[in-house]
């Protein structure tokens, strides 16, 4: 099956709410069921086809997005299967509530990408905004599944309240990442901002060098061994998800377990060299 | 038959389905596997008494290990799957776990999950931390030397037990050589173990006994010092010696290609070798559901 590849065909305006253009939708109703959707706009309503030029192409079942200059919210929004690539950049909400298939992002995406996420896989090739993997509006849990990697930087609230799964950052991050985190990886390839793992319970924060500022309630649990790390590293490679500052032998880490002001047993291991 | 001048006599091997599972132990170093593996499959001959049936599979590099560290495959069988549990999650806790420096693996992926680090996690207090990489789920215990890693479960799968074959030598040097030449050939096969110390057993068992709640007694049959006073006796005249070869595989093709494997490496050793002749332990074939016919698994 033949994809799709959908081409602005105005980036002035308001954002575009992208939610239910899906190659999940292409697999199961055509062409003519994803050109017939309709999109809001600002407080307008259009047919897909009215704001998208299509040409078959891209990946077989799959979508390719060419946003322009326009803003596009929801991008990958409840994506449960199939390849969806954006050709630029994504506005707010790209690939929340996803629970399967492929999204990648060439460029940089706004706040709460990945909110929500079950399952599947993100790739933003730039800089990802605030509360990636976080939970989505009147959520208690953040990712429950599913995995991030985000080739730039990431803003703050990483991984918040985040249950399952891995977010992999090879920048910088924000404040407060995986604050309230209940499980889960999230891995930093830079530096992290204030109160990391803030109130966290479970979940492993991996950082290249020692936060600015140690989150108070975490205690220093000394260099050690940790095989685990040999399995992770392996894994991440593979899925280019390591960041490259990483270092690529060896299991040592120094361990700051917490929060252990919110009774937590969470930690935050910073990598060292072999 | 006859295989360079060993009698490979008409018969069967009857063998019985078993529950069956591997698991993979890592270490620093080969010694400490080995020392974590000598404990792991410790009275573990038969299940007659001991639980389980375990050995060692194999030896594994690092560079098939999941941790690049030295390892080992092992191979554990039992009658039940909850008897399989049972075993695996003391033998892995009080074998394994205790032992500098180890990890333990799932070495099965497909068939029921049976609890590995999931029975054990409780040792952790509630310090423990599950992980998951690469879809697999890992239980993190803190121990005095570091961490305990450990698979969170491994699979059991329907395997066989009891495969096996009996060589009859003119004396006892020429039947621990045979002996010993097969379990070498046999431990080359992937999927099949010999649980018995060395790999071979001296005191093969007849169901029963004379005595009142005896499961088994000793195989009266092929005592050679009883030639003469047992009726029913199978040893031949000039056969002083009479050693057993007992195989637990994953799979009745595994079984077969270990008794292939060691009969011919028997048979390689000839009658100028002090063997005479190689038959197999059944019980009629009343009671396992599976016949390794010798001539048939030799054709």
């Amino acid at each position: 099956m033949s994809g799709l590849i959908l081409t602005t065909r105005d980036s002035a305006g308001p954002p575009i709410d992208m939610t239910g253009v899906l190659p999940d939708r292409l697999i199961e109703g055509g062409r003519e069921a994803l050109a017939g959707l309709m999109l809001v706009r600002g407080r307008e309503r259009h047919r897909l086809d009215a704001l998208f030029a299509l040409q078959d192409g891209g990946p077989s079942g799959g979508l390719v997005l060419q946003p322009g200059d326009a803003v596009l919210d929801g991008v990958g929004s409840g994506m449960t299967a199939g390849e969806l690539r954006v050709e630029g950049e994504c506005g707010a909400y790209a690939g929340s509530a996803m629970r399967g298939g492929v999204l990648t992002v060439e460029g940089n995406c706004g706040a709460f990408a990945a909110a929500g996420m079950a399952g599947g896989s993100l790739r933003v090739l730039g800089d990802a905004g605030d509360f990636l993997g976080a939970p989505l509006a009147g959520g208690t849990r953040g990712m429950s599944g599913g995995s991030v990697v985000v080739m730039g930087n990431a803003g703050d609230r990483v991984g918040e309240r985040m249950r399952r799964g891995l977010i992999a950052v090879h920048g910088r991050v924000g404040g407060l990442c995986g604050a309230r985190m209940i499980a889960g990886t999230i891995v930093v390839g830079a530096g992290c901002g204030p109160g990391a793992g803030q109130a966290m319970r479970r979940g492993s924060i991996l950082l290249r060098r020692a936060p600015e500022a140690v989150t108070p309630g975490f205690v220093d649990g000394g260099m050690n061994d940790w095989l685990f790390l040999d399995l992770m590293r392996k894994e991440l490679i593979d899925g280019g998800a390591w960041p490259s500052g990483f270092p690529t032998a060896g299991t040592r880490a120094r361990r700051l377990i917490g929060d252990r002001t919110a009774g937590g047993i969470g930690e935050v291991l910073i990598v060292s060299e072999a | 038959m006859r295989l360079n001048g060993v009698h490979i006599e008409d018969t069967f091997a009857e063998a019985f389905p078993m529950l069956g599972t591997r698991v993979v132990i890592t270490a620093d170093t080969p010694a400490w596997v080995q020392a974590a593996l000598v404990s792991l499959t410790g009275f573990a001959t038969s299940v007659i008494a001991c639980g389980c049936e375990a050995a060692m599979e194999r030896v594994l590099p690092s560079d098939e290990t999941p941790d690049s560290r030295p390892g080992a495959a092992v191979l554990l069988f039992a009658m039940s799957k909850a008897e399989l549990a049972k075993q695996v999650a003391r033998r892995v806790g009080q074998c394994v776990m205790t032992c500098p420096g180890t990890a333990c693996y799932a070495g099965l992926r497909e068939g029921a999950a049976i609890p590995l680090g999931n029975a054990l996690r409780y040792f952790g207090d509630g310090w423990q931390i599950a992980k998951r990489v690469g879809g697999r789920r890992y239980w993190r215990i803190p121990v005095m030397d570091g961490e305990f890693l450990c698979e969170a479960t491994t699979a059991a799968v329907e395997g066989v037990g009891g495969g096996n074959f009996i060589i009859l030598a003119a004396d006892r040097r020429s039947g621990l050589a045979a002996a010993q030449a097969a379990v070498l050939a046999i431990r080359e096969v992937p999927g099949a173990i010999l649980p018995f110390p060395g790999g071979v057993v001296r005191s093969g068992s007849k169901i029963g006994g004379k005595y009142k709640g005896l499961i088994a007694s000793t195989n009266t049959a092929f005592c050679p010092t009883l030639r003469a006073a047992v009726p029913a006796s199978l040893v031949p005249e000039g056969v002083e010696s009479i050693l057993e070869l007992v195989i637990d595989g994953v799979s009745e093709a595994a079984v077969a290609a270990a008794m292939r494997a060691g009969i011919a490496a028997v048979a390689d050793l000839g009658a100028t070798g002090g063997v005479v002749s190689v038959t197999a332990g059944n019980y009629g074939g009343k009671l396992g559901r599976y016949q390794f016919r010798l001539h048939e698994v030799m054709a």
